[in-house]
């Protein structure tokens, strides 16, 4: 066997050869010091990560994440809530306005007609008189009314 | 594969119990944070990064596949994040950070070695992490996925979505380079 490409010899330092390559690889290293040397730097290399420091997360990392997620979730319920408090406002003015005509209704006690006529009628003049009771312009309206009447 | 405490974990939240994804980032934050610690190179850009990942996941977790396994989707969002993040020219060595990041990291250590120990292992980190900032995205995160996180080639793939054929040549490549980075490091500081 040839000296094998630095990939197989760093698969190999990684356990991540199959068994037939690994047995051949292993055979070809007795006999060769440039690849026993490769394979000596890599180890090296190796033993400087293993020796590196490692980092575990600042303290209380997870709380700060957690209120940031808070926010998230604020964010996440403003998004719509214009628009729901828009729409709850409409819903309640239509609640009220049919409340209101609901128990007009009600009150009145009539059929839809009635209501008509009884509407018709209450914005009539013919309720109110041209003129205060018993006034000199209550008279003359009498007068005037006679003679047109003949 | 799906761990099966990550998918009644996954289903609480989605059935909106929100105390589970206060588990769900107690579980995972220290992986994170250290995977966007040697991905970015300091604290405080860890930090900010790791907080992204976990937002990014709040809003997506409802959508979460259960085919995929979360930890491999946390590394996905964060290696992406890292490398949308890293678009600066200069990377920030280990002691390059931001001192109230650093402050927050150091203060966590408990055992403490010996003074000649500790400068050996810093000094020996330190050409490490410059070496490794030096690298292009694409190869520090395999090695960083390999290497810090201990992922084996089909992990990483997954959470890449490339072959293993891509992440067996990555990985290679990316010591070949920090092989001939570190080497230089040492040489200009000596």
């Amino acid at each position: 066997m040839s000296c094998p490409k630095t990939e197989l010899i760093s698969a190999y330092l990684d356990e991540e050869v199959g068994p037939g390559e690994k047995t051949r690889f292993e055979t070809h290293l007795q006999g060769c010091s440039s690849c026993t040397h490769t394979l000596a730097e890599l180890r090296s290399l190796r033993m400087a990560f293993s020796n590196a420091e490692r980092h575990p997360a600042p303290y209380g990392f997870a709380t700060r994440v957690i209120a940031r997620t808070a926010g998230l979730e604020k964010k996440k319920a403003t998004w719509f809530a214009p628009y729901f408090v828009g729409f709850a406002e409409a819903a309640v003015l239509l609640i009220v306005i049919t409340v209101g005509i609901l128990a007009g209704r009600v009150m009145t006690n009539g059929s839809p007609a009635t209501t008509a006529t009884n509407m018709a009628s209450s914005l009539s003049l013919e309720l109110f008189d041209a003129t205060p009771p018993g006034s000199l312009g209550g008279a003359y309206l009498a007068m005037t009314e006679v003679r047109n009447e003949k | 594969m799906q761990n099966p405490d990550d998918l009644i974990l996954i289903d609480r939240f989605k059935s909106g119990d929100a105390s589970a994804f206060g588990e769900i980032v107690l579980k995972y934050q220290d992986k994170i944070y250290n995977l966007c610690r040697h991905m970015l190179g300091n604290a405080h850009d860890a930090e900010d990064a790791s907080q992204d990942v976990f937002l990014k996941a709040f809003q997506a977790l409802s959508k979460f596949q259960p085919e995929a396994s979360l930890y491999t989707w946390l590394y996905r969002v964060a290696t992406n994040t890292c490398i949308d993040r890293r678009r600066k020219p200069v990377f920030e060595s280990l002691f390059g950070g931001s001192e109230e990041g650093e402050r927050l990291v150091h203060d966590r250590a408990s055992d403490a070695p010996s003074p000649e120990r500790l400068y050996q292992s810093k000094q020996l980190d330190r050409t490490l992490q410059e070496s490794l900032g030096k690298l292009s995205p694409k190869l520090r995160t395999v090695i960083v996925l390999k290497e810090i996180e201990e992922l084996s080639y089909e992990e990483i793939a997954d959470t890449l979505e490339i072959s293993m054929g891509t992440v067996k040549s990555r990985i290679a490549r990316a010591r070949e380079e920090l092989q001939i980075l570190m080497k230089k490091f040492r040489e200009q500081n000596p």
